[in-house]
């Protein structure tokens, strides 16, 4: 007995000190535990952390994720080609008509103005006979042009030459028809005549002028009477551009299936009743 | 109301037209007149109480001087090739042509018909469709009107399917 009593007491002495160190171990195990756990002691000492990694990810950004970004847009745009220029198109179309040839048509248009008041036989008679009638040269000018009016305008599916929509000032033959023969002519004028992705974008005869501005899955096409200027098919590019971007793009978006005719037309008066201010 | 683009090929000569306008305007005329690149007709038909537009493209017949655009084939909901009984030239080269078709538009009902019935007698007429190696969908006489209108009834159902 002394001799197990004296072991104990041994045992006792010489792990005591360990014992004490595990009991140390354990309450800071359980404080690490606590404040790994333990959202509100956790928090403020991770957040100086993730605000330097933030601060780092945001100067780093561009070059971290930069290429991997940039390779992703790439690819989407590469599969999703159609959408991504049906969605730009009007945006770019709309720009660049602004900018350059807006521009350069205006101008040729007044120096040609310039050069045919001038120099135009038209002129010289007009010239003539307002003196020889005693009229203003200026209002007899007037009464011999004709204000341009848009007359119709139809939406067409590519290719198919189905009407997506129509708006019409006045009744003419049988619009799918109609339709469907432009964009015959269409396609006869880019098999036949065109060169890459050239497509017909305007039709004249006599007073009237049809107009067509081509989408990839669709086409506008603008029966315009009268004497034409720049400007107004300046203005008519900048309201099919936005009539597109706003009803069409919008509208396709939502829609899963076709195009739903009646609803285009009724869009289509609504908005180009806008339209008549510039007739 | 639906509408739906469909397209009528098949050799000159072989009565797409006359089909068309025995559809449409019940009309027969003798005289050939043929069509220069394309013509479009419509008819609106009733299938089970769904009103549905016929645009239909008579798609002029290519010869060896003439060469039709593919793209008015483009965007079709369904097809009609019709070839002559009476003139085997016609439907001497009907598989690849058919199969040609097919590249252009896929997925859509085809209908082939026999037109001109009304030159043959019944056992002619059978001999010819039995040697060809496919279905002949219809034989039709745009001159008394046989079948013509069953031929696009047929059709229109199947584009409303």
């Amino acid at each position: 007995m002394r001799e197990s009593d004296t072991f104990k007491k041994l045992t006792r002495l010489i792990l005591e000190e360990e014992r004490q160190a595990r009991e140390q171990l354990e309450n800071r195990v359980e404080v690490i535990d606590q404040n790994l756990n333990e959202r509100e002691k956790l928090e403020p000492r991770i957040a100086p952390i993730l605000n330097d990694q933030v601060i780092f990810l945001q100067k780093k950004f561009p070059e971290l994720f930069g290429p991997a970004i940039t390779a992703s847009i790439k690819n989407q745009i590469k599969d999703s080609k159609d959408e991504v220029v049906e969605a730009l198109y009007p945006i770019m179309g709309k720009m660049i008509k602004k900018y350059i040839l807006k521009e350069i048509e205006l101008l040729s248009e007044r120096i040609d103005k310039k050069i045919d008041a001038a120099f135009s036989l038209d002129n010289w008679i007009m010239f003539l006979k307002a003196k020889f009638l005693g009229i203003k040269q200026g209002d007899m000018m007037l009464k011999g042009a004709m204000d341009p009016v848009i007359q119709e305008v139809f939406i067409v599916e590519q290719f198919s030459g189905m009407l997506i929509g129509s708006y019409s000032r006045i009744t003419s033959v049988d619009q799918d028809m109609v339709a469907g023969m432009l964009t015959a002519i269409k396609s006869f004028a880019k098999e036949t005549f065109s060169v890459g992705d050239q497509e017909l974008e305007t039709i004249e005869y006599e007073n009237y002028k049809i107009v067509i501005k081509n989408f990839p899955k669709f086409y506008i096409a603008v029966i315009i009477s009268g004497i034409i200027s720049k400007a107004f098919l300046d203005k008519l590019d900048d309201i099919i551009l936005d009539f597109v971007n706003k009803i069409i793009n919008q509208r396709s978006e939502k829609a899963d299936g076709d195009f739903i005719e009646e609803e285009f037309s009724e869009n289509l008066n609504n908005y180009f009743i806008k339209l008549k201010k510039y007739d | 109301m639906i509408s739906k683009k469909v397209v009528l090929i098949g050799k000159y000569g072989v009565g797409k037209t006359s089909l068309i306008q025995q559809f449409v305007h019940q009309r027969f005329s003798e005289k050939y007149l043929t069509t220069i690149g394309v013509k479009i007709d419509k008819k609106t038909v009733n299938i089970n109480g769904t009103e549905l537009n016929m645009l239909i493209w008579d798609i002029a017949g290519e010869s060896t001087n003439t060469k039709i655009p593919k793209s008015y084939h483009l965007g079709a909901h369904g097809a009609i090739y019709v070839f002559d009984l009476s003139r085997p030239f016609t439907y001497e080269n009907i598989v690849t042509e058919l199969n040609n078709l097919k590249k252009l538009i896929s997925n859509v009902p085809i209908q082939v018909v026999g037109n001109k019935l009304d030159l043959l007698d019944e056992k002619n007429a059978s001999q010819i469709i039995n040697s060809l190696p496919l279905e002949v969908s219809f034989l039709t006489s745009a001159k008394t009107g046989n079948n013509v209108e069953p031929l696009f009834q047929s059709m229109a159902k199947a584009l409303l399917k």
